[in-house]
């Protein structure tokens, strides 16, 4: 083996490890998708740390990112079950708020299902 | 009908029918992880990039593609696209890493380059149109590790292969061979 | 040599080329949500062409919310107008004379009748003034505090579908206390609803979920479509299984609606024969494959089936599982225990590993 096939090998191995640490450390999602009513509001990245403030039919929610997680902070509905979801980390997670009309799902590489049942 | 060949030729078609036969004992022998394979076809492409020149392994690696599917009954399956996408962007790649200084880059970078470019064709083909599913993507790191094993093992058996002139044996043996079954 | 080749590699090239256009001309897939039927509506469709795909599901949800109109049982359609249910409701609280009813209202009555029937009468779509002292009867409960006299009365009254007489189209109640309720119900009549609409139109692939009970045509590309099941108290799936063509899946669970009084949960399952909230099980969910053509439909079925099941305390279980023709069955009782079924069990991948090592597989019947 000459000097660059081993400059190869090792640039390959680092580029299958990153691949590996990437790819599977999979259920990390990389963006929250916010939905209000049939559209889609926003979908913003995880790599942040901000609070969104979204009108939804109730009234002003909060929805906080912060270091690849999201959650509902505050919200006008009456049993909170949205707030209660507490953080969501995984791809494919999910929080809903029916009385507002309001939806997060976090969206990574892989899914592991079309649809969810709950 | 008659159909004037040249000495160039002749080795292509030699060198591809060696090819074909690799590939398909390839394609017999079952694999552990399904779509993993070593792609021991690719060494003669290689071995033919280093002995002689693009075009002509350019011809070797084609030729392979084709016949090989033609023979398996599985031309135009999807198969054939994966196998036709993985040779295509290789043979890209091969031609472009062929220009890198041969004093420092052997046949075991390029064959490491070529399966890398060998994978990317075929995944790059099953994400878009035989699993449109984001899952795909798990199976990359596995397909990588693959590639880079499998590069590795093929580049130094072509290393050895170029080093102890196997077609001059290769054509001994096939004369005695024609020779006894005359 | 040199020219071939580039032939060679031109025609290659070229047939790349030609199965991309294949792909590209392929239609995607399309995923449009909207909040009808009280909850959030999902439907994703596969191989149909954009427009077509929206304008399909477009139909489908205003479908539900017309059907919504119709079978609300406590809120009116707008100000001055009540549903048709809503009518039917007052109608048997006066005992009045027997009044005419939709085609629509007199299919679901009957078959809800049956399969009140079936369970028991622990499926009974006619405790609404029950569900209404408990505060479910609204987008927006409170923590109520517990009327348990008027409970009693209401058991006491004992209302049952067989109160109900249909005849030619009209319909009375021969009990003052008969509430129709049909919170679980029409979702599932809605899903087959759905979904036979999209056979009609020729739709070979689709995923409907409405508020969380699914049904599944044709298949995800060359995949069958996957769901995942809700972790009844995390928001994440505990695991996921494939949903063949023709096949639902529902989940009762205490966590979709509830409140908490005093630090005890109050879900939004109510036991007709005792008047209370369960508190025994977290989750029941039922699978099904698709049914023949004149008995109560999957969609149907997944809705109504896992309810009778969450009921009943464990030991009972198995055997209304059986009564209801469930065979896909997972539970999960208050303490995290899962029990499956082992057919169940060989349809779920599991996501949680806490779960999965919980799991203990048990025939329905026990014999």
């Amino acid at each position: 083996m000459l000097a660059g096939d081993w400059l190869i090998v090792i640039a390959s191995s680092v580029l299958v490890i990153f691949l590996f640490q990437h790819l599977w450390s999979h259920e990390h999602a990389t963006t929250v998708q916010i939905r209000l009513d049939d559209t889609v509001y926003g979908t913003y990245s995880l790599n942040q740390q901000r609070d969104i403030h979204v009108n939804g039919t109730l009234g002003k929610a909060t929805i906080s990112i912060i270091n690849g997680k999201a959650r509902f902070s505050q919200s006008p509905c009456h049993n909170q079950y949205c707030v209660h979801q507490g953080w969501l980390s995984r791809s494919g997670q999910a929080a809903i708020c029916l009385p507002n009309q309001l939806s997060l799902e976090l969206i990574g590489e892989t899914k592991h299902y079309d649809s969810l049942n709950y | 009908m008659q159909i004037n060949t040249t000495i160039n030729d002749h080795r292509i078609a030699k060198l591809a029918a060696f090819a074909i036969a690799l590939h398909m004992l390839e394609a017999v022998i079952p694999s552990p992880l399904p779509g993993v394979k070593p792609g021991i076809a690719n060494i003669v492409t290689l071995y033919v990039l280093f002995k002689y020149d693009f075009s002509s392994a350019a011809w070797v690696s084609m030729l392979r593609v084709f016949a090989s599917s033609l023979l398996l009954g599985q031309f135009l399956s999807p198969t054939f696209i994966l196998s036709l996408a993985g040779a295509l962007l290789s043979l890209c790649v091969l031609w472009l890493s062929m220009h890198l200084p041969r004093k420092y880059f052997g046949a075991v970078s390029l064959s490491i380059l070529a399966a890398f470019a060998h994978i990317a064709g075929q995944l790059m083909i099953v994400r878009l149109w035989l699993i449109p599913h984001a899952s795909v993507a798990y199976l990359i790191p596995i397909f990588a590790l693959a590639a880079l094993f499998f590069g590795v093992i093929n580049g130094l058996i072509t290393h050895q292969l170029l080093n102890n002139n196997l077609e001059t044996k290769l054509e001994n043996k096939t004369d005695s061979a024609s020779s006894t079954a005359t | 040599m040199r020219k071939k080749l580039s032939i060679v590699l031109i025609v290659a090239t070229c047939c790349i080329a030609i199965f991309g256009f294949i792909v590209y001309n392929k239609p995607p897939l399309y995923h449009s949500q909207s909040y009808v039927f009280g909850t959030l509506v999902d439907i994703s469709i596969y191989g149909e062409p954009e427009d077509r795909a929206k304008s399909l599901s477009n139909e489908i949800m205003q479908d539900f919310q017309h059907l919504h109109h119709q079978l609300h049982a406590w809120k009116p359609a707008s100000e001055n107008q009540i549903s048709e249910l809503g009518a039917l409701n007052l109608a048997f609280a006066s005992q009045s004379k027997p009044i005419n009813i939709s085609p629509l209202i007199v299919e679901i009555l009957q078959d809800a009748t049956k399969l009140s029937k079936q369970s028991n009468d622990l499926f009974n779509p006619t405790i609404g003034h029950l569900i209404g002292t408990w505060g479910f009867q609204a987008d927006e409960f409170a923590a109520t505090s517990i009327d348990n006299q008027k409970i009693a009365a209401l058991i006491k009254a004992n209302p049952t579908m067989d109160d109900i007489v249909v005849a030619n189209n009209t319909a009375y109640s021969t009990n003052s206390s008969v509430k129709l309720d049909l919170g679980g119900y029409a979702k599932g009549y809605a899903l087959d609803r759905a979904a036979r609409y999209l056979r009609k139109q020729h739709v070979k692939h689709a995923l409907i979920n409405i508020g969380g009970n699914i049904i599944a045509l044709g298949q995800h590309g060359d995949k069958p479509w996957r769901v995942g099941i809700q972790h009844p108290r995390k928001p994440s799936a505990i695991a996921t299984l494939d949903l063949p063509d023709g096949w639902a899946i529902g989940t009762s669970g205490d966590y979709q609606r509830y409140f908490m009084l005093d630090g005890k949960r109050y879900c939004h399952i109510i036991d007709p024969r005792t008047g209370y909230p369960v508190d025994h099980t977290q989750a029941v969910t039922v699978l099904i494959p698709p049914q023949a053509p004149d008995h109560s439909q999957a969609g149907v079925l997944s809705d109504v089936a896992s309810k009778p099941i969450f009921i009943e305390p464990a030991e009972n279980k198995p055997k209304i599982a059986d009564a209801m023709g469930i065979k896909y069955l997972m539970v999960i009782n208050q303490s995290s225990q899962v029990f499956v079924t082992p057919e169940m069990q060989n349809k779920l991948t599991w996501l949680d590993q806490d779960f999965k090592k919980r799991a203990h597989v048990q025939p329905t019947t026990q014999h």
